[in-house]
């Protein structure tokens, strides 16, 4: 319907009438109806194209039936009439339509950086000036290093570092103190969780066997590096997209397309190959479009874009640039990884052998026991049992079921019988065994994408009523210039269409790129996104609170060379992060709830692991090893309920308990259950791409940090630490708030202690209050 | 745009309105919820764990029968999928149970439910739903949120966020399985709506809700001493914020925790009904002790204002209805004997309070199984055509609605997917389904994604001819 309008808008530019409905056609429609865009397909070249329709558009704008455009609200009244006269006055067409595409929508448009202003604060401070509002005072030096510490690193600053960096005059202090901050390899676990957030990261594939993905963990801790080396964001979209076509000798670089073998699945599920597959191209296409260009295409899977000018068409041109896809192992050393393989082949030759051995040990003892306990059963019972499993009745099934345990041997009663010689034998079958599996380890594997070859299923449009299935090439959004993508060359091993594709994203030209990058790094550092819908900015986005600001960290993103350091130098060192909490003018709280033009630094709660990590960390158990396969902790057993799986195969608990209190990005990602702890603080599901974390406040999650076994076993750690210490209270507060407690907390702490006390019976217990109670604290869960 | 009630849960989230309207119950409803509309306050949905015969239950085929043992042509099979039969040698199985006729109405119900069957009345079956999904897990995922993917909000979830709460003390939808689950959580999350609305597990035992109880040792007075502890260190803090009432809302989120420990204990605690009551489940009884105490807890949370009740019946780890793969007898006779008597005594108990007609009743499963035979006793995964029924609410039972072919192969007449099954459940609660949205990636999304045209909420409300 608005192609009608673009045409519409070419027709009678020399009157006043045409001139104004030309102008609201530019502004309100004409992103998705340009003669490239064509929504809705249709085109309009002739005057009588438009005059045939000009009945509906003028349904259409009158917003009463059943099609209303344009489809994000209706046209000024004003804006209807003018359009209504001028079609009236005969919709005459003038000119010929346009050759490209210019959307008049904000995202769409080629990012220029505003010469007017140097700083961030200068954008801050001029929207605020318009409320008559100034920025907050810059917040205390110990409330800067916690929000700086939290936003860096998802821990909070130890009292050392408190102290080191308060005892620091020095005028570059802050400065030193974010550098040091970046340097660190905590951060690049933070802020790696950030993007396994949006990979829709798991270490197992879901639905009902939620079987292990079981080399994910390579691509988390390729993420985790990639961060804290400061890898420039367009090199790390080449790696992701296309890192098999573009750095075919670098299996380091190639690890990045574990992007697309890290989300749910149903590999596992056989005779659903093909839907499998068709979910695997729907998840890819969605994923990289909302997560690279913060658009929503997955809308025009099914139909053209109702508000974003994807039509059908430009939705399968970029599922077919994945269409060729096949998952596969990356070989981080190609020596090792040929010797890991031969050595599993031998090994599994080796195993049916032994199981042979094992049989030919075993096997007699156990039907000599087995047929004397037959003898003892009644007639049904062992025809029951011996009639073979296809031909059972029901009720002779029943049977069998009900008396197999009596049928059965034990092990024990088995080994039992055997002689010493035989004793000998299975002791130097298990003693190969332990030596087949002394260093049993996961192999020198990344998961990754590449191509089936040169040559690429082909992608439809699916039939609709009255049209067959449309064949189209891999190509670019229309509405950012379109283009198809070249066929390879012969000897291409590859379709070299995601090549294409990464290369296209990853190019300062993009308008969407950078600005959804440097959308997403504010947003993690204020709470709250300058466009806060960060993986959408097509039209229902709304305007960003700071346009040009947004653009002006575009480009300036682009200008440091994607440096993501640079950004969170740059925005760190800014008036606007290091305000107060408390605004200066007190009305802009109930002006501004969601402060959106920052006339303060807004509060947040910890994240779900952060809440783990600062309790690991005030309790002093902490273990910072980085990298490799997940750690499942010990949990309760009425934690582990609703496990869809046994638990013996499905939470195989780490050996080794040091393990168990590292930091929890590198817990296990089950895709059917979430560590309740973490589920309860809002940890995603980790289906989707979950972009912006909610922050819930509930009773459950209440009861999950008061009363959970986490919990209790690290304040009983913290309890005895603050036994040992000369003064317990003073210990504490150190540990768990990194200050000293006033005179009135040491009044009321002690007066505490002495009644839990007398209600526990013991000091240690009283202690072990004191500090679960100290986990549960605001001071303890909030940032500002 | 969006809309009232999202708006006025995105923005007041800054403030930590969220909190406080959803834990407190202080919300007002969903503009797209006309209480005076809905036909019931409460939904009791119990999910019928692996997959119903169909055939064997609610839709008799004495087509199916007649020919049973014979072959099946390949035209039959054509566009079928099912999780392990091998259609081309497939063979026609007939029900090994009769289909008595029951009540006024003369519906048709299989001997495996004689308790049941005395509510025939009550009863409106479906008897032509369809869907495509096979396998279990995103079979569940399509009957529980309409998306076979995993990630979509559930049923009881938009029906939280549409109806908010009517107990503070108590989680407005309430989840009972047996534990182990084919779909994971996943069938009852919240999906990309607040986590808020996700389904709250209740387990049988003294602490129903996960960490519920307080840590071992700890006394109710010492419990208590730490938690004004707390609360004294929180007001310390927030005297100096008292603008964010996100703070607030936490320091009351301690205090609704604390009178939920003292409150969802007695929830569960059955031995305050009579003895009476008890046996109408048949909590005295091995067999049906455990699903009857659900069906009990059931009627005890709808009582107290819990809106929305799912019962998970069977298990991923134990028995459930899948077990009809290899014993399709042994299966169906021991899920319907551990379930018919607690679902009857549901329907009587609910009557007999006067709750009934406030609570709707679903009975439903993610598919049924295949009329063909799987091997020499079985029954396979079959979603093409399927039978569920509803109860309560004022419905006009004693009847069904729909039907499948004469073998039971696939729903011909009145097809019902889960749109319109959802559509259906939304509008008895009183929610237009195309009303009730979130905008989540610019879409504006509802349960029914862009179905639900299939709705059938007048045929439920026809007065019988």
């Amino acid at each position: 319907m608005l192609t009608l309008l673009s045409a519409i808008l070419l027709l009678a530019q020399d009157t006043p009438v045409s001139g104004r409905a030309v102008s609201i056609i530019e502004a309100k429609c004409q992103q998705c109806h340009s003669a490239n865009v064509r929504m809705g397909g249709i085109q309009f070249t002739s005057s009588s194209d438009v005059q045939a329709v000009a009945g509906k558009l003028k349904t259409a704008i009158a917003y009463t039936g059943k099609i209303k455009m344009p489809p994000g609200g209706a046209l000024a009244a004003d804006e209807k009439q003018a359009i209504e006269q001028w079609i009236a006055s005969g919709a005459v067409w003038t000119a010929p339509p346009k050759g490209t595409v210019t959307s008049s929508h904000w995202a769409f448009r080629k990012v220029t950086k505003p010469k007017t202003h140097t700083t961030i604060d200068q954008f801050i401070s001029e929207k605020l000036a318009e409320k008559s509002w100034k920025m907050a005072p810059e917040a205390d030096k110990r409330t800067l290093i916690r929000r700086a510490t939290f936003d860096l690193h998802g821990l909070p600053p130890t009292q050392a570092e408190i102290d080191a960096f308060l005892a620091d005059t020095a005028p570059d202090a802050y400065q030193k103190l974010i550098d040091r901050l970046l340097a660190s390899p905590r951060y690049g676990e933070k802020w790696g969780l950030h993007w396994l957030d949006l990979a829709r990261y798991g270490d197992t594939s879901g639905f009902e066997q939620d079987p292990y993905l079981l080399y994910s963990w390579r691509y988390r801790d390729y993420v985790i590096k990639a961060f804290n080396d400061d890898k420039p964001y367009d090199r790390f979209i080449l790696e992701t997209i296309a890192g098999d076509e573009i750095f075919p000798e670098d299996p380091e670089s190639q690890q990045g397309t574990g992007f697309y073998t890290v989300g749910a699945n149903r590999d596992m599920l056989y005779k659903v190959e093909d839907i499998n597959r068709e979910e695997s191209l729907t998840d890819f296409t969605d994923t990289t479009s909302s997560v690279f260009l913060g658009l929503t295409a997955g809308c025009a899977r099914c139909h053209d874009h109702k508000f974003d000018p994807v039509p059908q068409r430009d939705y399968f041109r970029m599922q077919a640039v994945f269409a060729p896809f096949l998952k596969t192992r990356v070989f981080l050393h190609y020596n090792n990884a040929r010797g890991y393989d031969l050595s599993e082949n031998t090994r599994t030759f080796r195993l049916y052998e032994v199981g042979a051995q094992l049989s030919a040990i075993l096997d007699p003892h156990r039907t000599r026991l087995r047929e004397a306990r037959l003898a003892k059963l009644p007639k049904e019972v062992v025809d029951a049992y011996r009639t073979p499993e296809d031909k059972k009745t029901p009720e002779q099934k029943a049977i069998n079921d009900a008396n197999i345990k009596n049928i059965e041997p034990p092990d024990d009663e088995v080994y039992a019988q055997l002689n010493p010689e035989e004793n000998e034998r299975l002791r130097k079958i298990e003693r190969r065994l332990v030596g087949m599996y002394r260093n049993y380890a996961p192999g020198p594997f990344s998961p990754g994408l590449t191509d089936v070859g040169r040559e690429s299923p082909r992608t439809f449009v699916p039939a609709k009523a009255g049209s067959a299935p449309q064949e189209v090439r891999a190509g670019f959004l229309t509405v950012l210039g379109g283009g198809d993508i070249a066929d390879p060359p012969m000897d291409s091993p590859t379709t070299l269409r995601r090549k294409a594709l990464a290369e296209w994203i990853a190019s300062p030209e993009n308008p969407l790129t950078a600005r959804v990058m440097a959308n997403r790094i504010w947003q993690y550092h204020f709470g709250r996104g300058l466009n806060p819908t960060p993986s959408d900015f097509g039209t229902r986005a709304g305007s960003p609170s700071h346009p040009e600001l947004l653009d002006w960290l575009a480009s300036d993103f682009v200008e440091r060379k994607w440096s993501i350091k640079a950004m969170h130098r740059l925005i760190m060192n800014s008036a606007a992060y290091k305000q107060s909490a408390r605004p200066a003018d007190p009305r802009s709280l109930e002006m501004d709830p969601e402060n959106v033009l920052l006339s303060r630094f807004t509060r947040r709660r910890l994240q779900s692991e952060e809440v783990r990590d600062a309790v690991l960390q005030a309790a002093g158990t902490l273990n910072l090893k980085m990298g490799g396969r997940p750690v499942v902790p010990p949990l309760a057993a009425e934690e582990l309920y609703g496990m869809s799986q046994p638990v013996n195969s499905a939470w195989i608990v780490t050996e080794d308990p040091k393990e168990h209190t590292r930091r929890s990005i590198y817990l296990i990602s089950r895709r059917n259950f979430r560590v309740p702890l973490l589920e309860a603080f809002d940890r995603p599901e980790g289906v989707l791409s979950c972009s912006r974390r909610e922050s819930s406040t509930t009773a459950p999650q209440s009861l999950s940090l008061l009363n959970g076994q986490f919990t209790m076993q690290q304040a009983t750690v913290l309890a005895s630490k603050m036994e040992a210490a000369p003064d317990p209270i003073a210990y504490a507060w150190s540990a768990v708030f990194g200050r000293k407690p006033t005179a009135q907390e040491a009044e009321r702490t002690a007066k505490f202690l002495a009644a839990q006390t007398k209600n526990l019976g013991t000091r240690q217990a009283a202690l072990t209050e004191l500090a679960r109670g100290l986990f549960n604290v605001n001071e303890f869960l909030y940032v500002e | 745009m969006l809309n009232r009630r999202q708006m006025f849960i995105r923005s007041a989230k800054g403030f930590g309105g969220l909190a406080l309207a959803s834990m407190l119950a202080e919300e007002t409803g969903h503009a797209a919820v006309d209480a005076s509309k809905a036909k019931a306050k409460s939904i009791i949905y119990i999910f019928n764990h692996g997959g119903v015969s169909h055939v064997d239950t609610f839709d008799p085929k004495p087509t199916l029968t007649r020919l049973s043992g014979e072959t099946v042509p390949a035209s039959f099979a054509q566009g079928l999928k099912t999780s392990r039969i091998d259609f081309r040698k497939a063979i026609m199985r007939g029900s090994p149970w009769q289909f008595p006729k029951h009540g006024h109405g003369g519906l048709e119900i299989s001997t495996l439910f004689p308790h049941l069957s005395q509510h025939a009345d009550k009863l409106a079956v479906i008897r032509s739903c369809y869907s495509e999904a096979f396998d279990h897990a995103p079979a569940m995922f399509h009957s529980c949120t309409g998306s076979q993917f995993p990630g979509r909000p559930s049923l009881g979830a938009w029906l939280s966020y549409g109806l908010g709460s009517e107990n503070k003390n108590l989680p407005s939808y309430v989840v009972m399985s047996d534990g182990a689950m084919k779909s994971g959580a996943g069938a009852y999350g919240s999906g990309f709506l607040p986590a808020t609305y996700q389904g709250t597990i209740f387990r049988s035992g003294k602490s129903p809700v996960l960490n519920l109880a307080s840590p071992d040792k700890v006394t109710t007075q010492a419990q208590r001493e730490t938690l004004d502890f707390i609360n004294d260190l929180n007001r310390g803090h927030y005297a100096s914020r008292e603008e964010d009432t996100a703070l607030d809302a936490r320091i009351r989120s301690y205090e609704l925790a604390f009178r939920m420990q003292a409150e969802a204990p007695g929830v569960v605690d059955i031995s305050t009904e009579s003895e009476a009551t008890q046996k109408l489940y048949g909590i005295d009884q091995p067999m049906t002790a455990d699903f009857g105490r659900k069906c009990l807890l059931a009627r005890r949370l709808v009582e107290r204002g819990v809106r929305s009740v799912q019962l998970f019946f069977g298990t991923n780890l134990g028995d459930d209805w899948d077990d009809a793969h290899n014993d399709l007898l042994g299966s169906h006779n021991k899920m319907a004997k551990k379930s018919d008597q607690p679902i009857a005594a549901l329907l009587t108990d609910l009557a007999a309070r006067g709750l009934l007609d406030q609570t709707l009743v679903v009975w439903n499963s993610e598919f049924g199984r295949t009329p063909l035979a799987e091997g020499k006793n079985g029954r396979d995964h079959h979603p093409y055509g399927y039978a569920m029924w509803m109860a309560g609410a004022g419905i006009q039972g004693g009847r069904a609605l729909g039907a499948t072919d004469e073998f039971g192969l696939r729903a011909t007449e009145d097809r019902k997917s889960i749109h319109d099954v959802h559509a259906t459940i939304l509008r008895i609660l009183g929610i237009d389904h195309l009303q009730l949205t979130w905008r989540y990636q610019s879409r504006d999304m509802r349960l029914t994604d862009v179905h639900g045209e299939g709705e059938f909420t007048n045929w439920l409300y026809q007065q019988k001819a």
